[in-house]
């Protein structure tokens, strides 16, 4: 008797927080989609008398917001590629082969992931003004391609990989490179995907950096964009198309998420926090 | 023969690894190493032009200059009231969900995956609801007081703000109450789920021959579950932390690029990042790259300090795991 009533306790507070967490979701969709003069309402309506699922193909129509997609999508494909291969060599070497430096070299990599992404604007802002190249992929692409939290994650998992493996392939005749290629990739493939996921999130949100290093609409990233669109000269917002974009900005990496959940968890779990 | 092999392959493989390492520290150093030097060089710089390379000798001035700024405060208070108010906050939430979460089956998996999702949402978005959700005429709060007959309440509003410390104090308060509430939407989903993981890791037998012997709830919490996760607690209260002086992105998107309600005018919810970016904005000014370099080096040392500190515990702890 007692532990029933504990457990139905235990799921009303659960679904009391999943209440709180949802409740933004429910506001953002709710104000997508009404007219403008529901959104306007006083007092505000709870849900729209008929859905305007138009407000999308208008919040589209309204601001560039496929450029920012699109401008999202080749930024993270590059960053994701290019980071991914690095880090994927530059793991392999801490983790399997003997070289001077080693322990150094390495103690580098696991202050780097420490160090606040913060810091560093000042002077690589500068770096790329010096290089002339504000307002370019290059500025949106290169500082993110090197993450040391990447190198330590992949680092970790290819030391599981025993080593009398390496020893039996090298005297089999194997290269490094074909080692890494044929054993070790194949391997850690779950946590490769890991880290493309981290920093392909990291991508999505990043605003900072993007801001300072572009001004022009058309290399606009998507939180930058969305973060000055529908807003009139007067300074008054357009709910409901406002609320539409963060919707569409929103659902990718939702569908994302909840299709490749057990590998963004596994990342999280072991230490890949990203602030 | 075999160990001669082994102690002579590695020989061999010492200078490819500098060629499978090269890419990596080649931007490494030009976009890690180098800026953390340069910043810590730059903010002693006086009157320093960064685009003519000019500076007239060097000084400690940006340091006192910042720290007697008023914006500069105003920015370390707000930073520090998202580092150290809300981050608890949201961590005893996030503590007690996870236990909740941990002492059911059905639907838990469900429930972990909802909690996340304003973890990926993007940071931005998430910003500019939370702005909708206290809208004074638009927002869902209101709409909920007023089914209990309240009046609405402007939440985000600067009137008359500029010419009445009272008003000024009191939407001050309101706009911290925003961002703690978004704090503990925004925190929760990382600290629960890592929470989750570490109650996981807990051999379940303690708590069986606890129960066997009639221990109650409240004291195999208190005696087994908490101390057992305290390694768990102390790394999730750290990261968040260090998280949380890190705050630029959700402010701007719920107060706007001044950082505060319209009719503001003294950047009211400012963090330390965006007090860098801003100085780092008005780089044409003489001395103003210096200034942000001097606030990210101040940023730095106490993110340090912290990250020292984790480790400390983390010693201690060691035994735990």
């Amino acid at each position: 008797m007692r532990k029933t009533l504990m457990k139905t306790v235990n799921y009303f507070l659960l679904a009391a927080v999943a209440v709180m967490v949802l409740i933004p979701f429910f506001w953002m969709l709710g104000t997508a989609l009404k007219s403008e003069a529901e959104a306007l309402h006083i007092p505000p309506m709870l849900l729209p008398k008929i859905y305007h699922f138009d407000n999308f193909a208008k919040a589209v129509r309204a601001e560039p917001l496929i450029r920012y997609f699109l401008n999202t999508l080749i930024v993270s494909i590059f960053v994701v590629l290019i980071s991914t291969a690095i880090s994927v060599l530059s793991a392999y070497a801490f983790a399997r082969l003997t070289f001077r430096g080693r322990d150094f070299l390495f103690a580098v990599v696991l202050i780097a992931v420490m160090l606040p992404q913060e810091i560093m604007i000042i002077t690589n802002f500068m770096t790329i003004a010096k290089l002339k190249w504000l307002n370019t992929f290059r500025a949106l692409i290169l500082p993110y391609c090197v993450n040391a939290f990447n190198i330590f994650l992949l680092r970790q998992t290819m030391k599981q990989i025993p080593e009398d493996l390496y020893i039996a392939a090298r005297i089999d005749g194997l290269g490094n490179f074909r080692y890494l290629w044929k054993v070790v990739l194949p391997v850690a493939k779950p946590t490769i995907l890991t880290t493309m996921l981290l920093s392909m999130i990291w991508i999505w949100d990043t605003y900072a950096w993007p801001n300072l290093v572009t001004t022009q609409d058309n290399l606009r990233l998507i939180s930058n964009g969305l973060k000055n669109a529908f807003t009139t000269s007067t300074g008054s917002i357009q709910y409901e198309l406002q609320m539409a974009a963060a919707t569409l900005v929103t659902i990718p990496l939702i569908l994302i998420f909840i299709a490749l959940r057990k590998y963004i968890f596994s990342g999280i779990t072991r230490g890949g926090i990203k602030g | 023969m075999a160990a001669m092999k082994r102690d002579r392959n590695p020989l061999s493989d010492d200078r490819k690894a500098y060629f499978y390492l090269l890419p990596a520290f080649v931007l490494l150093v030009i976009f890690t190493v180098y800026p953390v030097i340069n910043t810590i060089i730059t903010s002693v710089k006086l009157d320093y032009r960064f685009l003519t390379g000019v500076y007239n000798g060097f000084s400690f001035g940006h340091y006192l200059d910042i720290l007697r700024d008023k914006t500069f405060q105003r920015a370390c208070l707000n930073t520090a009231f998202i580092a150290f108010i809300c981050v608890p906050a949201s961590l005893i939430t996030a503590l007690v969900t996870a236990l909740l979460l941990n002492s059911i089956k059905a639907l838990r998996n469900f429930l972990t995956t909802l909690y996340y999702l304003p973890q990926v949402t993007n940071i931005i978005a998430a910003g500019m609801v939370f702005a909708l959700l206290f809208h004074t005429n638009s927002g869902f709060i209101n709409l909920v007081l007023g089914w209990f007959g309240m009046d609405p309440v402007p939440w985000i509003s600067g009137v008359g703000i500029a010419g009445s410390a009272d008003l000024y104090t009191r939407s001050y308060i309101r706009c911290l109450f925003i961002l703690f509430i978004y704090s503990l939407w925004q925190g929760l989903s990382l600290k629960v789920i890592l929470f989750l993981s570490g109650l996981q890791n807990i051999n379940p037998q303690y708590r069986q021959a606890a129960e066997i012997d009639g221990t109650s709830q409240w004291n195999i919490f208190r005696k087994i579950t908490f101390p057992l996760l305290s390694p768990v607690t102390m790394y999730v209260l750290i990261t968040s932390v260090i998280t949380a002086l890190k705050s630029y992105a959700s402010v701007v998107a719920l107060f706007g690029d001044s950082y505060g309600p319209i009719g503001d005018n003294s950047k009211m919810m400012i963090t330390i990042v965006g007090y860098i970016i801003d100085s780092l904005g008005d780089y044409l000014s003489p001395g103003a790259i210096s200034k942000a370099s001097a606030a990210a080096f101040i940023l730095l040392l106490i993110i340090v300090i912290l990250t020292a500190l984790q480790f400390y515990f983390s010693k201690k702890w060691v035994h735990y795991k």
